[in-house]
């Protein structure tokens, strides 16, 4: 614009007038913008009546202002520009230079516009014709101290504009004239509309004008900054040079006369702390030299990641005792292949039935599939999970050590004896006994091992002959009584039988084809010597009122003739009868007899002595030891063993069954069996403990009778209530230590059961391994 | 008078404690005491009577030795995750406050594992605690391996940061590195769940599994922090075995790791190996892969074509060779360093172990080959294998990855081409046209290069597993391949081999039943012919021949007279002879061949002994006691469980070998 180089000069302090008199032109301008945007005629006289040399200079301020924006920015502005002359601007610029020639920057130009013009007012006349002083309006620059005049104000104080609504103006000005309400309505609208959205405008309306509130360039200019978080005046400058005061000069004379004080020469101590504190703090590493987070971040985990031979000094300790590997997973066999060979697939049924069952109670988990081709192979849905579970054995499954035996199962068994080295025992029945009413209570094989005893329910005692069953003699001992049990006496210098039916025991010497007269003679003496004793007084003598322990009389001149020569009364019913080895004593037990039901009678001396004053338990079965004076009693329970010389209990041997029914002693008399009513068969060992050395339980029932073989066979057995009898082999060996060889070697069928009752007694002969069986069935049987 | 003992003061009752007592005597939170305890590999024990260390009733109490929680209580991990619960409370409380920028500041400083998959604490006293010698950290390598490799193999998740994944595919590949050099690795083996690997390390065997390249599932309720934990120790644990692995042959740990190529799939080319030389302080970097850059080198060339020549050869003169064989190995035996196989000249003897690895290198067995994938086949446990016995040079299709020796399917130097596709039946002349762009390959679908094997991959798998480049006729493609059998069943006297003939391992009754199985299909078949032709006259010869039969049978009838079931079925015989006589027809059934006869006859006899040993067997239990009895009866149980089942397995057999002989005739 400005193209003489003569001008330079000019023109740059033309650019700062134009800076500083932006302050008085600011006003100017919104008139102007006032002006060119309301067409209304009525507001027109107010500012005519105002001044007409303020309205110049006002527009003059306001073209200046506008030729600026043109300089700098669009062409808007320098359309509405255009009809402005620019030598007029030329004009009055360089008249506006050499005033500000005179002016000292920094300085306001107020004053001077002040001195222009002396007078302030207007001296005008009034209605009646005398004077009136009209003032100029005061023009609020920046020193004045009217900060509130700022154009024409509305002065109807605090009151809703809207009580103005049906008037044509909206207030009044300062000098009392009426502020007309600007136009609006569908004429502007629409010139508006037509035009588009000036610089600044707002959309807003001035309260006191009732204009249309836009904001000027200077105001955009400030929001502007402010945006940009810049300081609002452009001018200022945040940062100035400092004025040093007093550090770099030297003063010639100094403000203080105060010596010096000494802490301006020490080092200061609190200092030094910080100092000391900060450095520490560099030293441990807690102040650390800034880096980027991610930068920091990957240096940690290098940090971390630093490997180093952590097994250089290893030492070989011993493994805790205590501690338990865990055990590692199987190695996948030939079926987990993902080709195996194909009989290793999964029938269908074997599928269907995989699928049936719970995931929990399938044996493998997993069924074998095959691929033909590796590329088919999916991945294994189950893996993640499977190898969860196993992280979850590590950690939360008890380990418990478990010796798996890895021994072939056939070790355990014992080395038994094939059964032909077992052999004899009895195999078939041989003889089959007929005869007897209802029960054979009990069986009896002769010490010679020729006669057969029998007693039955119907009270009579037979003897057979063993080998070809016929029977040899009978003798009815009662009509009510079943007889309960019969017993050879077991020598062989006489030929005598021991009998119980009922209370009674009756001694006699059956008339046998192989007994001949001396024998006959000699057993009949035997059983009269004790007559003759007890004619000499020597009974002991019983406290009178009491029943003697056993009554021996003569049964009575039929039953003598039969042969029956001796009959022994005793408290209660004698159910079993014991002979001792010798032949002089036998033991009778009477299982309801309370405190007498055992008793010990003296054959030689016609004696019965009762040897308990009291019995734990029911007695139910008694034995005399082979060789030792030891006398057995068993109870329900338990089995007494008594020294008949000391009279004293030696020991209690327990089986551990619930109803002791039998009991019989090995010759070599170490060894004990007991047969019991809740089916089990005990073997003792006496030497070694009270306890059973084994137990058998092979019946289904109880058991009545269990017999060695007294002849040196190796052989014992039981009688059951299910109709068997069960042969065992059972050697004792002669060295201590070892333990006794059982083997059960027969089961031996054939007696029937009758009322839940089977094989009631048995018996063995005295040399061959033959056994008798008596049974409820009324026969008895001989089985080789 | 004894001072009278206090229920639960002494004995059983205090060495164990109770989980929940544990946690309190630790003062610590249940999660974190189980991290504790996986790290510290304490695990429950079951007393011997729980009825006298539980003062409570509940049954599923979990119990622990007092002095492995003892133990604990000195810990230096325990005052780590005090500090850990005293941070997050710091963290909770500014949060609460709304302090957030704060809670920011504490938790960057935390360095929570669950954020960087990286704990601040280190495990590493634990694992020498755990480990006291190396040996026992390889005996313990199992789980740790298996655990890695599949996590090295899972995506990555809020609860399996990626960060954690990425080294343990780290560390896996330089523990794969480790396995290629030392030449280790053993035996493989391919399931349906993945891959399995052993390698003898040190002595100890190691035995993994590598789950195959696909996206794994997670299926059911799995904690990932307890995997987590696990993985967290697995990962130092490896980290130092792989240290201690590599300084032992004299490589530097850890490798240099290209990430450029990692991120192009080069997977195990990423790590570059070096040696550490001391004395020199010079580092020699061992070329592991490929012998990149100096293509075919004429030298290698010509041991290639010898080679290729010979395997071509050989295989033509396969066949005879192996029949002469037997007797030229004794004339070619030299003297050796190898160890001699001793025979037991008599039997009785036990059979002493030796080992195995004698005669031919296995490390050395894919040495001369030249191999290339096919863009179907498993690229990573291909390489992996074809390694680490001894093969320098593999290709494979650009689209598996970078670091191949070659991407180009028709270099002349390759020997091998492992491919996994079915033959296509396509026509010749639309080839060429459809091919897809993305590989390298040029040639039609069954179109081959001339003078190259094409097999499938698993004879890789059996190459490795029997220590011999097998005859790949077997494994061409398209053929139906030969059964794949794991390398790692010891086989056991009387259980089934599927190697071993059928004849050789069952039992006399089975072979008997299946004879007459087979005696009895024919007598059918033949008298389903003879019938067809019959007239009256051979009719009448057959009853003069049943006519003396049943003479002999007579006699033979006197002999056993206990064999009742034959006197029955003679009876029967009879009764249908005089039907038939009164009829006027030939009599056609039970026309039994002697053979027949005599092996009915065998199996009876089987039969009866079978009857006495029963009973043999059930007088001597009858002697046992309860206790001894009960064990034989489980041990007799587990026993006939395992033979039914090889029975099923050998009668299976039986019918697929008699059904591809029928379909062969």
């Amino acid at each position: 614009m400005k193209s003489k180089p003569v001008e330079k000069k000019r023109k740059v302090r033309d650019e700062e007038s134009d800076s500083e008199s932006d302050d008085e032109l600011a006003n100017g301008l919104f008139d102007g913008v006032l002006e060119a945007s309301e067409d209304e005629e009525d507001y027109i006289p107010s500012d005519e009546i105002d001044d007409v040399d303020s309205e110049s200079e006002v527009s003059e301020g306001s073209e200046d202002a506008e030729e600026e924006e043109e300089e700098e920015e669009g062409d808007d502005d320098a359309l509405l520009s255009d009809d402005i002359p620019s030598d007029d601007e030329m004009g009055k610029l360089s008249k506006d230079a050499e005033e500000l020639e005179i002016t000292e920057p920094g300085v306001d130009p107020k004053p001077k516009h002040q001195e222009e013009e002396d007078r302030n007012y207007k001296v005008v006349k009034d209605a009646n014709g005398g004077e009136r002083y009209v003032y100029d309006e005061i023009d609020p620059v920046y020193d004045s101290d009217d900060s509130d005049a700022q154009g024409p104000v509305n002065t109807i104080g605090n009151i809703p504009l809207s009580f103005y609504d049906s008037y044509p103006h909206i207030g009044y000005d300062i000098n009392g004239k009426k502020i007309m309400r600007p136009a609006t309505g569908d004429a502007l609208q629409s010139l508006l509309d037509t035009i588009e959205v000036p610089k600044g405008w707002t959309g807003l309306t001035d309260v006191n004008t009732g204009n249309p509130l836009n904001l000027t360039q200077e105001e955009l200019e400030l929001v502007r900054r402010v945006q940009h978080g810049l300081v609002p005046d452009e001018g200022y400058d945040p940062y100035p040079d400092t004025v040093e005061w007093f550090t770099s000069k030297q003063e010639t004379m100094p403000l203080s006369a105060a010596p010096e004080p000494k802490r301006r020469f020490l080092p200061s101590k609190n200092e030094a702390k910080q100092v000391m504190k900060l450095v520490r703090a560099i030293r441990e590493g807690r102040i650390l030299p800034y880096k980027p987070p991610e930068e920091r971040e990957r240096e940690e985990e290098e940090k971390e990641e630093v490997q180093f031979d952590i097994w250089q000094d290893e030492e070989p300790a011993a493994p805790n005792p205590m501690h338990i590997p865990a055990p590692k997973l199987p190695p996948p066999g030939y079926e987990m292949s993902y080709n195996p060979p194909e009989e290793y697939l999964p029938t269908e049924e074997e599928r269907e039935e995989w699928e049936k069952t719970d995931p929990e109670d399938r044996e493998k988990e997993f069924l074998p599939q095959k691929f033909n081709s590796l590329r088919k192979v999916p991945a294994w849905g189950t893996l993640v999970k499977e190898r969860f579970e196993r992280c979850m054995d590590l950690y939360l499954a008890p380990r418990v050590r478990k010796n798996r035996l890895n021994i072939d199962p056939n070790s355990l068994l014992p080395k038994l004896p094939s059964p032909a080295e077992l052999k004899p025992f009895p195999t078939v029945v041989q003889t089959i006994f007929r005869g007897h009413e209802g029960t054979v209570r009990s069986i009896a094989i002769d010490p010679t091992g020729v006669a057969l005893a029998t007693g039955g329910s119907d009270g009579t005692v037979r003897v057979w002959e063993l080998l070809t069953g016929r029977q040899v003699w009978s003798v009815k001992l009662s009509s009510e009584d079943p007889v309960y049990t019969v017993r050879w006496r077991p020598t062989k210098d006489a030929f005598v039988l021991a009998a119980s039916a009922g209370e009674d025991v009756f001694l006699m010497v059956p008339p046998h084809s192989s007994v001949t007269p001396t024998l006959d003679q000699a057993s009949r003496d035997v059983l009269a010597a004790g007559f003759g004793y007890a004619t000499n007084g020597q009974q002991p003598a019983t406290a009178p009122g009491k029943e003697p322990a056993g009554k021996w009389a003569r049964p009575g001149t039929k039953l003598e003739d039969a042969g029956v020569l001796v009959r022994v009364t005793v408290r209660s019913a004698v159910k079993v009868i014991t002979w001792h080895r010798r032949g002089d004593h036998f033991a009778t037990v009477s299982p309801e007899g309370q405190r007498s039901s055992v008793a010990i009678h003296t054959l030689s001396k016609h004696l019965t002595q009762i040897p308990f004053r009291k019995l734990h338990g029911l007695a139910q079965t008694v034995v005399f030891h082979p060789l030792k004076p030891l006398f057995f009693v068993a109870t329900m329970r338990t089995v007494r063993c008594y020294d008949l010389q000391k009279v004293e209990l030696v020991k209690i041997v327990q089986p551990g069954a619930k109803w002791i029914s039998s009991l019989d002693i090995h010759s070599g008399g170490d060894h004990l069996i007991v047969g019991s009513y809740d089916r089990r068969l005990l073997w003792h060992d006496l030497d070694l403990s009270n306890r059973p050395h084994k137990t058998m339980r092979f019946h289904p029932k109880a058991i009545r009778a269990v017999r060695f073989h007294k002849g040196g066979l190796p052989l014992f057995a039981d009688a059951s209530d299910d109709g068997t009898l069960q042969i065992f082999y059972g050697k004792v060996p002669n060295d201590q230590l070892e333990s006794p060889t059982i083997v059960p070697v027969k089961q031996l069928k054939g007696h029937k059961v009758v009322n839940q009752v089977g094989v009631v007694d048995i018996d063995w002969h005295p040399r061959e391994p033959w056994c008798v069986s008596a049974g409820a069935d009324g026969t008895a049987r001989l089985w080789m | 008078m004894a001072k009278i003992k206090k229920k639960g003061q002494s004995g059983q009752a205090k060495n164990y404690i109770t989980r929940t007592q544990a946690v309190k005597k630790l003062q610590i939170s249940l999660p974190d005491f189980r991290k504790l305890c996986i790290w510290k590999g304490i695990y429950p024990r079951e007393p011997r009577s729980r009825k006298k260390v539980s003062k409570s009733a509940t049954a599923s109490t979990t119990f622990y030795y007092t002095k492995d929680i003892q133990y604990l209580q000195h810990e230096p991990l325990l005052q780590k995750f005090r500090e850990q619960k005293v941070l997050e409370k710091k963290i909770s409380r500014a949060l609460g406050r709304g302090d957030v920028s704060d809670a920011a500041r504490l938790e960057r400083n935390a360095g929570r594992p669950d954020q960087t998959g990286k704990p601040r604490y280190t495990l590493h006293h634990v694992i020498r605690e755990r480990y006291p010698t190396f040996i026992d950290a390889i005996r313990d390598l199992d789980d740790c391996l298996s655990m890695l490799f599949l996590f090295a193999n899972l995506p990555s998740t809020t609860s399996v940061p990626a960060k954690m994944i990425a080294r343990c595919e780290r560390l896996c590949h330089e523990f794969q590195h480790y396995l290629i050099t030392s030449h280790s690795l053993r035996k493989s083996f391919l399931s349906i769940k993945g891959i399995y690997y052993q390698a003898n390390i040190q002595g100890e065997d190691v035995l993994w599994l590598v789950p195959y390249k696909f996206n794994q599932r997670v299926v059911g309720d799995i904690d990932f922090r307890i995997m987590g934990t696990f993985v967290e120790f697995y990962m130092t644990l490896l980290g130092f075995v792989n240290y201690r692995l590599y300084s032992s042959i004299g490589l530097k740990y850890p490798p240099k790791f290209d990430q450029t190529k990692d991120d192009k799939g080069a997977e195990l080319a990423a790590l570059t190996l070096e040696g550490v030389n001391l004395a020199t302080n010079e580092e020699t970097t061992k070329a592991i892969t490929n012998g990149e850059g100096h293509g075919p080198d004429p030298k290698v060339q010509a041991e290639v074509d010898k080679l290729v020549k010979k395997l071509r050869t050989e295989s033509a003169a396969d066949k005879a060779d192996e029949e002469m064989a037997d007797g030229e190995e004794e004339e070619e035996e030299k003297a050796t360093d190898a160890i001699d196989k001793f025979e037991p000249a008599a039997p009785g003897g036990d059979v002493l172990p030796q080992p195995t690895y004698s005669g031919n290198n296995p490390s050395k067995l894919f040495a001369n080959c030249t191999l290339f994938l096919s863009r179907e086949t498993p690229r990573q446990s291909l390489e992996f294998i074809l390694r680490a016995f001894g093969c320098k040079r593999i290709g494979w299709d650009p689209i598996l990855g970078e670091g191949s020796f070659t991407t180009d399917e028709s270099d002349p130097s390759i020997t091998h081409q492992i491919v996994d596709r079915p033959i296509v039946q396509a026509a010749t002349t639309e080839q060429g046209d459809g091919e897809d762009n993305q590989t390298a390959q040029k040639l039609g679908p069954n179109q081959r290069y001339p003078g190259r094997i094409y097999v499938q991959p698993q004879w890789v798998w059996d190459c490795i597993n029997d220590e011999e480049l097998k005859s790949p006729e077997l494994y061409a493609p398209g053929a139906s391949l030969p059964p794949h059998l794991s390398p790692f069943v010891k086989p056991t006297q009387g259980q089934y081999d599927p190697t071993v003939p059928l004849e050789e391992q069952e039992t006399e009754g089975e072979a008997l039943d299946a004879a007459i199985e087979d005696a009895k299909d024919e007598v059918e078949s033949d008298e389903e012919n003879s019938e067809a032709d019959n007239d009256m006259d051979v009719a009448d010869d057959n009853d003069n021949d049943e006519e003396e039969d049943s003479d002999a049978e007579e006699d033979e009838e006197v002999e056993d007279e206990e064999d009742e079931d034959e006197d029955e079925e003679e009876v029967l015989q009879r009764q249908r002879e005089l039907e038939a006589e009164i009829s006027g027809k030939a009599v056609k059934s039970k026309q039994v061949d002697p053979k027949l006869k005599a092996k009915l006859e065998k199996k009876k006899a089987l039969e009866r002994k079978k009857k006495e040993e029963a009973e043999d067997l059930e007088r001597a239990k009858g002697m046992l006691s309860k206790k001894k009895r009960k064990l034989f009866e489980q041990m007799q149980y587990t026993n006939k469980k395992k033979s039914t089942e090889d029975m099923k397995l050998r009668s299976k057999r039986r019918k697929l070998e008699k059904e591809k002989a029928a379909g062969k005739a």
